[in-house]
Parts: C-alpha cells; structure tokens; sequence
C-alpha cells in the first residue's frame, strides 16, 4: 500500500536529545598524558641481536622536500636531509663525541695553519651509475656548492678546489679554516653526487645519482620517495655483511603532525619523527609495544628562539628589544605550551659547544622593569608598541604566539598574530620587514657553523643586526685553531648576544624518532675506520643500518 | 559554496526550488523539532551577543592550573584548551565570531547574488547570459581557491605591510561572501524566472507598470522565501567553510576564538584531550543541525508537493 | 549544432575568465615565485629565475603566454623542480578521480534505497526517523569526520590501516585506504540526494500514471523502482553530475587530512609555492571538467525524458 496520505509529523525532539547524549558521552572521555624527563646525552644502542637483510621500512616525514635534491641547490630542512642520507653520502660525519670523522672521504687533512686542506677519496667507491667516486667527480660537487642557492654563502671562504689526482681534492680556503670537516658534512645537507647528475641542471633535482646505501627507485611528489638497496654499496658490517640489510626504504611526508602520528601507528615497519609535545606524548603513550623511541639528549640541541628585527621600529631599539625579553615569561610558556617538557634556553649554545656558559646574562622575566621599558618606549614613540607575531600555521607555533601575545600584553606591547605557510613565511624573513618571528635554528657544537647566520650583511642574517664586535668575534672564532682558543671567544659571542638581545632565546627543541618494535637498527653501525657511534642530531638518524626483524 | 563535501547542499535547495513554482504556502503550524531548533539558535545567538557581560572567565586569560584539564576540572565546566583558557567562555565568544562570518557572509551574498540574480531573470536575453557566465566562473573556481586568497592578499604578512589590516572577520565575511554569491544569485535567478512567467506578472505587465516596480512589488515578495530558505542553509555552510580555512591558517585569527579555529587548532589534542576538539565540533553539529532544518522547514511550508500531502 | 556551438563558446570564456581571476588574484596576493622557490639565492639568481619563467614580463603577457602553451596542450613545467605539470596532473587526477568517484558511487548507494524507501512511507516515523538521521549526517563538519575516523578507525582500533595505494597495485589494498577518505567525502552527499530523490519521489507518486499502474494491480516494489524511480531522478542526476566538478574544494580538505595525493593537494601546494603555470593549468581543467559535465548533463536530459527539453530551455 503506497500510504502517502500519512501526516508529515518529524519526531524531532527525541532524535535531537540523543544526538546531544552522544556527543557529550564522546567529549567527556578525556585522555591523560604521561611525565617523562629530558635524557642525558646521546642515546644509547641497545643490543637487537644480529642484523638480518632483507625488508623494508617507511620513514614518516614532517615536510616534503620540494626544492628536490640536488644537493647545491637543495634547501633541505630535516626531512631533506634524512632522504638526502639515504641516497648520498657526505665526505664526514659527526659521531657521538660530535667530532667529524671522514666517512666517503678516506681522510681530510689540513696543512699548518688550516688553509689548505686535503680530501683522501676511498679506492674502489662508485656511484650507483657505476661511475667511481674519483677526485674529479668531488671536486666538481664543492665547486658546486660555491654557487649553490644557499651553499653559495655558506662556502664563500673557499677559495680554490683542485682535484689534484685520481683520489685526492685539494681546497684552499681565503682564511683559515679549522671548522671545515663540518663543512663537509653541513648538517648532511652536503651529499656528493655523481657529475652525470650534476651535468644536467633540468634534472639535477629529481634524478638523485649518489653513491648512498639506496638508489632512487621513484619520487612521487607530496606522496613518497621510493630507494632500493644499493646492491655495490661501499660499506659492510663488523661481520662483513653487505650494507644495507633493507630491500627497500620508503619515504612519506605526511605534514599534519597528529595525522602521523596515527599512519605510524597503523602502519607496518614504520618510523617519524616530530618535535612537538603533544604527539611525543601520545607516541609514548603507546608503550613500547608499539613503538621504540629514540629522544634526542642534551648537548647540542637546537634551539627555538624569537627572531627580533633589529632594522625595524621597535626592535631597532635595544630598550626594545630587552622590555620584550623581560615581558616573555619562558617558564610559564614552556608549562603551558611545552607541558614543562623542554629546557630554557638563555643562548643559542647548548651544553657542549664551546661557548656555553652557566649564565650568558641574558634578561629574565621582570615585568616591572618590562613595563618601566615599554612606558619610556612609548613616551619616546608617539605612544606606541606594536608588533606582529609571525609563524607558520603549524598549531604548536600558533599555541606559543598566542601565549607570546598574552604575556607581553601584561607589560603594554600590542601584538598581532600572523600564519603563514612555509614559503611565505621564508619570503617574510628575508624581506626584513617582520618584528618578530617564530624560529628554529642552530644545532650542532661547532659553533663556526652557524657564521652563515650571523655575519654582517648575510642574507640569511634574518634580523639584519649589523655589529662589528660581534663580526670580529666570528672572525676570531673561525680562525682558532683550537677548543681552548674557541672557548672564550664563542663566550663573548654568547655574552653578546645576551647584551644586545638579538633574539629573544627560548628553549632546546627536543626531537623524538620512533620506530616499530621490529625495526633495529636506527642508531646505526659504527662509523668506518673506528670512527665512533653516528652522532643523532637534531630528528636525524643514519638509515643504512636499519633493519627489520623478520 | 563548495567546502568540506556540503558542496551539494546548496544545489540540492536550488534544485528543489528550480523544479517549479511554489503553490501558496500551507498553512501548516511549527512542528516541536522547529521550535526546538528555533530555541537553540536563539540560545546560542543570545550567548553569543551577550558573551561580554555573562559571568564567564576572561576567554584569553591563561592559567597554567587549568591547561589541558577536563570537563569539570580545575574549576571550570568544560575544562581548560591546551593554552589554558577557558573552553565554555571561549565557544560563547567562538560563536560570537562563527556567527558574524556567517550572518555577515550570507548576507552579503544574499545581497549581492540576489539583485544580479533578479535582474537576470526577470529582464533575461543578454544581461542574463552575462550574469549567467559570471556565476558559473565563479562556480567552476574551487571555492577554497578564493576564499584562501581572499583573506592571504587582505590581511598580509609583514612583508607587504602586515599590521595594518582590515579585521580578520570583516575579511572574512568578505571571502565567504563572494564564494556565496553566485550560489545565492542561482536560486534567485531560477526563481524569479518561474515567477515572471506567472499570470499576475504578466498581466502587470501588459498594464504598462514600470519593471522596478513589477520586481519589487510582484516578483520579489514570492522569491524570498526561497531566498531565506537557502539563506539558512547558507550559515549553516559557511560556519563549517570557516573552519576548513581555519585549517589553513586563514579562520578566525588566533587569540580570537571561533568554533571553526577551535578545531583546527586543537587537531593534533584529539588522542589525548578529545574534548578539546569534541565540544566545538558538537557547537557546530547542534547550530548546523538547526540551521538546516529551519531550512528545510521553510522550504517545506512553500512546496506545493509535500503541501499536498 | 547551435546549442553545441554556444556550449563550445561559454567553455572557453568560463575558463579565460576563470584562470584569469585567479592569475589576477594571486597578482593581487603579492607571493613571489622567486623567493618562495629560491629563498636562499642571491639577487642575480633571482632575477635569472624571474627572465627564465617569464615573470618580468607585462602583466597581461604573462597571462597570455600561459593561456598559448595551454591551448597547445602544455602546462608548462614546476618552478622548483623543473617537472612537467602535465606529469603531476597526470599522477594526481586519477586520485582524486577515483576519491571523488567512490563518495558518489557509495553516497548514491544509500541515498537511493532511503530516497525511495522514505518518499514511499512519507509521513511515517521511519520517514521522520531516516530524515533525522540523514539531517544529522549532513550536519557533520568534514574536518571533524576526517580527524574522528583517521585517529579512532586507523590509529586506535586498526580497522583501516593501509595509506593510499594505487588501483594497478592491488585492488584490495587500494579500496582499504580510500574507505576513510570516501566516507568522509560521501556522508555530507548521502543526505543531500536522499532528499532530493524523496521529494521528486513524493511528487511523481501523486501523479496519474502511478495511479493508474496500482490500479492495475501492480505491485508496489514494481511501481516504486520500475515506474516512478527513473521520472523521479532527474534532479538527483543533474546534482550528482554538477558535483563532479565542485566537489575538488571538499576533496582538497579530504585529501590534506588524509595525505591522499590529489589534484587537490597538488591545488594547495600551487597556491603555497607560488606556482602560476600549475596552480592556473589545474584550475582551467577543473573548469573545463564543471563546463563539460554540465553540457553532458543537458544532454542527458533530453534522452531521460524528452518532457524537459521545453522546460528546460525556458529556464
């Protein structure tokens, strides 16, 4: 029977009100978050038995790179710099003492005063076109690297490369040069790659040729990066088993920073890595039957600071700059924002850069003092103190903005927050024209690695502070041909920076990688030659030792 | 308006008003469910007006004692959001903002989208091919498209002269606005289309009436239902297209709270502290639920088939 | 012929007009390909870049330079990576596709039973029961669905664990990984069509010749899916169609949420990366697609039923 002649009559009331008990049952059942404190040091290999070859695993990455991977060219930030490691190799390596060692480079060898240095070249080592590792192909990478995007400021001290024979590469550098086998490593960002490569600019940055553990299978951008087991690879094991034992290593960015957390979970053979507190938390929340974690120690963390520009009103005035610091109350943000998970930080140094000091002097909350600052400010600027908080749209940063905004809103500053994505976000810092930025910056303990970043008149000197004390003090630095000669100066490189609060220093970002139960391995083999464990710098791990328990 | 998968919504009206010219509208009474519904968007309309002077908590004052606290804890009804705020005073002052995109949006599309959508379809020929274009380019852009760069070129970074900006939500209620308008000037069009053809019309103008006068006396009166019917739909759909672009960065701008921001910002709390993302999300169902159904209620007093039941 | 030529010319000014508004836009927005491609490069470099890719040129000279190699079939290459778009989009479009495909296949699947299922019983309590429901689907913000099924449905209870594959690499495979994504998309559909089938049911049931086959004994499964279906699905046709083309906004979101690699990611990386030649070669396909679906739906129209080709027209 086709009863349409019912009355509409819509039970509304009854669907609404269950509806509601849903969702409040949903909402009430909260979560709990597990305490943990920071780790001392590197962390510490543990013993997963014998390596086995075979399988494959999935690296979840923050960001995809997509400036490719060329290497002079690239712009790798941490997930550049893990596919980077996997396709190339650098000629050093930082191990766990932080020193670098020569890794494809046989030796690295300075003359008398460090301005001549010697690359040695591995007899024997080919790149994955089956085309040998020689003094030429080397040559030609840090030739390169000279007029490479951003390699073109960081290597301007050298000054000639000459590929002197077969297995030798001779640089000489305009000054003295002690810190050059960083250089040579630059954060792994600084891979060698086969000339063929390197011949074809249309290609360079998506037909990766090196002379790494995996050899580029597909590059799919936004969705993976396929490599596959190097089958020549130039290193074995200490039982002389092929390096490396996977098939094959996947990489996937998946950026929503939760939304990783879920696909490691759900996922077979996998690992990432994330700085942020929240999703470190729910990673251990999981236990460690699901997930082995490995947490970046202290000594050369990097370091979350707030980029003041010291070219533009206000914070081309000092007084400016140290009412903002005072208004910045550190502890209260790092409970809050950070759940008092990380460590403050009064420097850009960390415990083992020579440099560090107990107390760089550096102002501390004081929001008397901040106020009496900003009111003379203001009496001497029309009234006003406004600045603009800008970050990336990552919901962390905009979690600390708005505390920023908060806290120096107590002491008479008016901020505005503005998001932005990555690339313009980049445009922003180099355009000059921000007061403050949201920043990362600065790991490692060869503190002349960060001369790029600070030398008067850099283009990537985002705050655009021009002094010439500090300028001399960089320039002293990089020539010291020992620690004991560093230390001091690098100690007033730090008092400096305390004095004329050119950022605002915040606090050691901790980095948490984690894998899968079955996944061994990440720590990675001992350095070739004894040079030591690899070193875990800021997210990165070496992949050619990983391996999978069947 | 074609977010986050509602995009068919606003067609869905346009079709069910296209298929015909509405019989007079049945005297029927408000059914329990439209008062109910009625109630709540009063109810949060009312809370959202008068959020400044109802006995709630600062909604940016943080308080470490409370950050990531649940319902009920820490002195508070619906616990602490991770920067320690209060989560019921800011979904009062979040609906404040989710409302004003919304009302301020529609409108402005209403406004907008309704007189082109008149005068193409009462005067029809070329000014209706060129209207009709129009609304379909901007239909055929992906709508996130505008409305993110909309609000990135009006509210700009540093670079090129940040600070300054218009209100986030006056940008806002602008970006939403003109993805609205062709959506809106459709079903106005189509609208007053069939009721031009009606005899009443007709005979006004065979009386020699002025056409200004024939639209706003004749057509329009019998076209506004459907405009107002689509209009609720509309809210209901931008209070969730803010929230997509809040994903990106371009809502509501943090400290202020919205609904939408609410989640976009608190997406990666969900394992842990699911209520932070649960009692926005159910502000948004409950006010999209209302919405949508008034709608449907005054669509439903206006078609003559379920009239005829 | 006439109606096909006049087609032919709307296409092609819906889509100059559409990427034009968007070149126009992104103009307006001020990002600078140059910095956000090469951020770290000296000002020589950057001006080298800008002469490569033809950004110094007049601003209509940009746009027309586009709009030539577009129409002679080549979308030009990435700025960063120096990649064929046509290879991008080539990769990304059957993603999306299949996305937007699956959510409309699975939401006309419900939709259709309920529409019919409630214009049949229209009035009852399951009517108001199913509407309700359907109401309250509707009324899920997608953003929250995404987040609810990815984190409790993959994560925490494992039931969808496997991330996008493509479909020539293993079907079972692929279809558990696009399970979220396509519930998230189609949910909102499911109602929208099941109304409207409702409501155009509710309306064909009234009329004379469903009288006249009950009258003949006709049993009323019969009646309902043989008779009165197909009169009743026009409308729902014409809007499943129209959804094709704009559902790209509610699968750019999807397909961030779930890292799925569609157009519609490919679509917010062009806005991000300052990438005219993509971020304007996709937009006039997306055009071109919602111009051509609406054309094909007209057509449809006159072969479902012949009745509406006048009323059509007049509209």
């Amino acid at each position: 029977m086709l009863d349409s002649q019912r009355p509409v009559r819509r039970r509304w009331l009854r669907t609404l009100a269950v509806l509601t008990t849903l969702g409040i049952a949903v909402a009430a059942c909260g979560g709990s978050s597990t305490k943990t404190t920071t780790k001392k040091g590197q962390p510490q290999a543990q013993n997963e038995g014998k390596a086995t070859p075979g399988g494959s695993v999935t690296y979840l990455l923050e960001s995809e790179t997509t400036s490719g991977f060329c290497p002079p060219q690239g712009q790798w930030a941490i997930s550049g710099i893990m596919v980077g490691q996997a396709l190339y190799d650098t000629l050093t390596a930082p191990n766990a003492q932080g020193k670098y060692v020569p890794y494809l480079a046989k030796s690295v060898t300075p003359n008398a005063d460090f301005t001549t240095w010697t690359i040695g070249l591995r007899d024997g080592v080919k790149f994955q076109n089956g085309k040998p590792v020689d003094g030429a192909a080397v040559a030609q990478n840090i030739t390169a690297w000279t007029t490479g995007t951003l390699f073109q400021f960081v290597y301007k001290n050298i000054d000639t490369v000459t590929a002197t024979n077969p297995t030798t590469v001779t640089v000489t550098t305009k000054t003295p040069w002690p810190a050059f086998p960083g250089y040579l490593y630059l954060d792994g960002r600084a891979g060698i790659a086969a000339p063929a490569q390197l011949d074809n600019a249309d290609t360079c940055s998506t037909n990766m040729i090196g002379s790494g553990p995996f050899k580029l299978k597909e590059w799919k951008q936004n969705d993976h990066l396929t490599a596959t087991k190097n089958p020549n690879y130039w290193q074995k094991d200490k039982h002389g088993v092929q390096l490396p034992y996977l098939d094959q290593i996947t990489f996937r960015p998946v950026v929503e920073a939760a939304q990783r957390v879920n696909d490691f979970t759900a996922g077979q053979n996998t690992m990432m890595h994330t700085t942020s507190p929240q999703q470190q938390d729910q990673l251990k929340a999981l236990g460690s039957s699901q997930a082995k974690l490995y947490t970046e120690g202290d000594g050369r963390r990097e370091n979350r600071y707030y980029l003041l520009n010291a070219t533009t009103a206000p914070f081309d005035d000092l007084n400016a700059r140290k009412a903002f610091a005072m208004a910045v109350d550190r502890d209260a943000l790092i409970k809050i924002n950070l759940k008092g998970e990380v460590e403050k930080a009064d420097q850009p140094f960390d415990k083992d850069v020579p440099g560090y000091l107990k107390n760089p002097g550096f102002p501390q909350h004081n929001l008397a003092e901040a106020k009496k600052l900003v009111t003379a400010y203001k009496n001497a600027h029309g009234g006003q103190f406004k600045i603009l908080l800008e970050t990336t749209n990552d919901p962390g940063n905009i979690a600390e903005a708005q505390t920023l905004k908060q806290q120096v809103a107590q002491a008479g500053i008016s901020a505005d927050i503005q998001q932005e994505d990555q690339s313009s976000f980049i445009t922003t810092a180099l355009g000059g024209k921000f007061s403050v930025l949201l920043w990362r910056n600065h790991p490692g303990n060869t503190p002349d690695l960060q001369y790029v970043w600070w030398y008067t008149g850099s283009p990537v000197n985002f705050g655009k502070f021009n002094d010439p004390v500090l300028q001399k003090l960089l320039d002293d630095g990089r020539v010291a041909t020992t620690d004991a000669a560093r230390k001091p100066i690098y100690e007033q490189v730090n008092k400096r920076f305390a004095a004329q609060v050119y950022n605002l220093w915040g606090f050691y970002v901790r980095w948490v990688i984690a894998a899968k139960p079955n996944v061994n391995g990440a720590l990675g083999p001992p350095l070739p030659d004894n040079g030591g464990q690899p070193e875990y710098l800021y997210g990165r791990l070496p992949v050619v030792g990983l391996w999978v328990k069947q | 308006m074609t977010f986050l998968g509602d995009s068919s919504a606003a067609q869905v009206e346009t079709a069910l008003w296209e298929a015909g010219p509405a019989g007079k509208a049945a005297k029927k009474r408000l059914g329990v469910g439209a008062w109910i519904a009625l109630g709540w968007i009063v109810l949060v309309a009312g809370s959202a007006l008068l959020a400044p002077i109802l006995p709630l908590k600062d909604p940016q004052a943080q308080n470490v004692d409370l950050a990531r606290q649940g319902i009920g804890k820490a002195g508070s009804i619906l616990g602490g959001d991770s920067n320690g705020r209060d989560m019921l005073s800011r979904l009062a002052f979040g609906a404040r903002s989710s409302l004003t995109v919304a009302v301020g949006s529609i409108l402005l599309g209403l406004v907008i989208g309704g007189a082109l959508g008149l005068i193409a379809g009462y005067y029809r020929g070329k000014i209706d091919t060129l209207i009709s274009v129009l609304f379909d380019t901007m239909v055929s852009i992906p709508a996130l498209v505008i409305a993110a760069t909309m609000v990135v070129t009006l509210s700009p970074a540093s670079t090129k002269g940040g600070g300054t900006h218009l209100n986030r939500l006056l940008v806002l209620v602008l970006a939403i606005g003109v993805v609205a308008t062709p959506l809106l000037g459709r079903i106005t069009r189509a609208s007053t289309l069939a009721w031009s053809e009606r005899e009443f019309v007709l005979a006004a103008r065979a009386q020699g009436s002025k056409n200004r006068r024939i639209v706003f006396r004749e057509v329009l009166p019998n076209v506004l239902p459907a405009m107002f019917s689509i209009a609720l739909l509309g809210m209901a759909i931008a209070i969730v297209a803010e929230a997509g672009l809040a994903l990106f960065g371009v809502g509501v701008n943090p400290p202020t709270p919205s609904w939408g921001n609410m989640i976009a910002l608190e997406r990666g709390s969900l394992a842990q502290y699911p209520f932070m993302v649960f009692e926005p999300a159910a502000m948004i169902f409950l006010t999209v639920l209302g919405l949508n159904y008034l709608g449907d209620v005054v669509r439903a007093r206006f078609d003559v088939r379920e009239g005829g039941l | 012929m006439r109606l096909i030529a006049r087609r032919l010319l709307q296409l092609v000014v819906v889509v100059i007009l559409a990427t034009f508004i968007v070149f126009a836009l992104q103009k307006a927005r001020g990002g600078d390909p140059a910095t956000a491609v090469i951020p770290f490069g000296s000002a020589q470099q950057r001006a080298q870049f800008n002469k490569d890719q033809h950004l110094s040129d007049p601003y209509f000279v940009q746009y027309g330079k586009w709009l030539g190699n577009f129409l002679q079939g080549d979308m030009g290459k990435t700025y960063n990576t120096n990649q064929d778009v046509s290879d991008l989009v080539k990769d990304a479009a059957p993603v999306s596709i299949q996305l937007i495909l699956y959510a409309q296949v699975l939401a006309l699947l419900i939709a259709i039973p309920a529409g019919v299922f409630t214009a049949y019983r229209a009035g009852t309590k399951t009517d108001a029961a199913i509407n309700a429901i359907a109401f309250g689907l509707l009324s899920i913000p997608a953003i929250v669905l995404a987040l609810v099924l990815s984190y409790y449905l993959s994560a925490k209870w494992k039931i969808f664990t496997t991330p996008y594959v493509p479909l020539g690499a293993g079907l079972s495979e692929h279809i558990q990984g696009m399970v979220l994504p396509v519930v998230t998309l189609a949910v909102g559909q499911i109602a929208v069509y099941m109304r409207l089938l409702r409501s155009d049911m509710i309306a064909t049931l009234q009329e004379d010749f469903i009288t006249m086959a009950k009258s003949k004994g006709i049993s009323n499964q019969r009646v309902l899916w043989r008779h009165a279906l197909r009169p009743s699905s026009l409308t729902l046709l014409t809007v499943a169609g129209l959804n094709f083309g704009t559902l790209i906004s509610g699968a750019i979101i999807v397909e961030v949420l779930f890292s799925l690699p569609g157009i519609g990611q490919l679509l917010a990386n062009a806005i991000v990366q300052v990438q005219y030649p993509m971020l304007q070669s996709i937009v006039a396909l997306i055009a071109i697609v919602y111009v051509v679906v609406n054309f094909l739906l007209d057509a449809l129209y006159v072969v479902i039923d012949p009745r509406i080709r006048h009323a059509r027209s007049a509209a």
